[in-house]
């Protein structure tokens, strides 16, 4: 069999690899909501929590932030395995979403404070609960303008998916590599690989874009 | 005798170690427009908003509507409900349009239906001449017209006093008149106000009691005639004639920045 027919047995194998869309589309989709209300959660005790709450969301913040997130990863999956019995599945979005969160917290927290105080002091002054201050004014606009930095984090998070396949999860990234095995093509089955990646964060950043852009308010 | 609608009694206010207000008490009465002038720095607007409590005040005491207002235990929305407030820096809410910015107190606050709400904010628009910027979004609007927006957004709230913090103080000159032109229609309408302004020619026409504020405390207050023309101290002398050089205040001329 020739090179043509080692190449043609890669892109014979497309398919296979996009069957490893479901899990890593599930994986990222999942870690995201998660991490975006962890996150959103973690930022509000920041700004608004006071004392006790607003160290326990900076602890966290650094904490997760200074481990790699194979480390997470294996740590939920060994203690999760003995303690919990989590699924290499879970413990990968699990893993995802504490990661991501304590992103998000700061992507959120940067938005909230950089809304002016007196939107705030605006809303007080009307007789609103500080609850609805956060919830109706606050938020909307912090929110809008948080969008393009969650969109990058959005795209980390959908190419850090790719870890689970050091738990063996048959994800995009996985079944790459056992094409790249099987036909000893590893160059050419990585590049489709990561073609299928730059698609995949192309269209989630125009589709986050396009939502930006609809939400926008005038400034 | 009437309780007057507010009274404030020995207010303190620190920030570290400046003390900003250092005993302050006045009064005022319903329907009275109060002007509060002074020199920068001396306390004016941490006056204002310690009476809605934005700032705490570190102690003496606030009488609304003759009674105590006790900050631990009051529940303070009710209270902000009744006491309107318009800032320098309109703090107009951006996601907002102008109807919404309006509508949005009587609705989330006072639970008024959502689309009656929308009528009192239509309704409170046109009171400020603004019905036509109804769906312009903040962004949209000149300083001046926030403002108005900013004073429609208080009314819809039916206060009994409207507090105003240095409410020209951010705009262009030829566009404080507009705003001057609608409080100048609130005291008429029998509105109490209370104006942090540097605005003579208001203070001169529309007020009926101008307090000057200096170092933390009451300096001198009184009736615009006698703190324009003939005032106790020397010292308020100096303040009012330094200020209204600055501007005109010529009252056959107060229509200029009125």
């Amino acid at each position: 069999m020739g090179l043509n027919g080692k190449a043609g047995e890669v892109f014979k194998s497309i398919p296979y690899i996009l069957q490893g869309l479901e899990v890593t589309l599930k994986v990222t989709i999942l870690a995201l909501i998660i991490g975006a209300a962890l996150g959103l959660i973690l930022a509000l005790m920041r700004v608004y929590g006071g004392g006790f709450c607003s160290r326990i969301s900076v602890f966290y913040s650094r904490i997760i932030r200074s481990l790699p997130l194979i480390v997470i990863l294996f740590g939920l999956y060994y203690l999760g395995a003995d303690i919990l019995d989590l699924s290499a599945y879970t413990a990968v979005i699990l893993a995802l979403s504490v990661h991501t969160a304590a992103y998000q917290s700061e992507i959120f927290r940067g938005a909230i404070q950089s809304i002016s105080i007196g939107q705030m002091e605006a809303a007080l002054a009307l007789g609103m609960s500080k609850f609805q201050c956060i919830f109706s004014i606050i938020l909307p606009q912090a929110l809008r303008r948080a969008i393009p930095y969650w969109s990058n984090e959005a795209a980390i998070v959908l190419k850090d998916s790719s870890l689970a396949y050091v738990l063996g999860i048959a994800e995009l990234l996985r079944r790459g590599e056992y094409v790249s095995a099987r036909t000893t093509m590893p160059l050419l089955t990585y590049t489709i690989v990561g073609v299928i990646y730059f698609i995949l964060t192309f269209v989630l950043s125009r589709g986050l874009f396009f939502v930006e852009r609809k939400l926008s308010i005038p400034e | 005798m009437v309780e007057p609608i507010l009274r404030i009694e020995n207010l303190y206010k620190n920030f570290g170690d400046v003390e900003v207000l250092k005993g302050v008490s006045l009064t005022v009465e319903e329907g009275e427009v109060v002007v509060i002038i002074g020199p920068s720095g001396t306390g004016k607007s941490t006056l204002l908003r310690c009476i809605n409590y934005l700032t705490v005040p570190d102690s003496g005491d606030i009488y609304f509507e003759g009674r105590k207002i006790e900050y631990k235990q009051d529940n303070l929305s009710i209270v902000r409900q009744k006491i309107g407030m318009v800032f320098q820096e309109f703090n107009l809410f951006n996601h907002l349009t102008a109807l919404q910015n309006v509508a949005i107190g009587p609705s989330k606050v006072k639970k008024i239906n959502k689309t009656k709400a929308l009528e009192l904010a239509e309704k409170e628009l046109l009171r400020v001449g603004l019905q036509d910027k109804a769906d312009h979004y903040p962004a949209e609007l000149s300083g001046g017209q926030k403002q108005r927006v900013a004073i429609a957004r208080a009314l819809a709230m039916d206060p009994k006093i409207l507090l105003f913090d240095e409410p020209t103080s951010a705009l262009d000159p030829e566009l404080t008149g507009e705003v001057l032109m609608v409080m100048k229609d609130l005291a008429l309408d029998g509105m109490t106000m209370m104006v942090v302004s540097h605005e003579m020619g208001f203070a001169r026409e529309v007020s009926d009691k101008i307090i000057f504020l200096e170092g933390g405390v009451v300096s001198e207050m009184g009736s615009p005639e006698k703190i324009f023309n003939n005032p106790d101290k020397e010292r308020t002398l100096e303040f009012v004639s330094k200020i209204t050089r600055l501007g005109p205040i010529d009252s056959s001329r107060g229509g200029s920045d009125i």
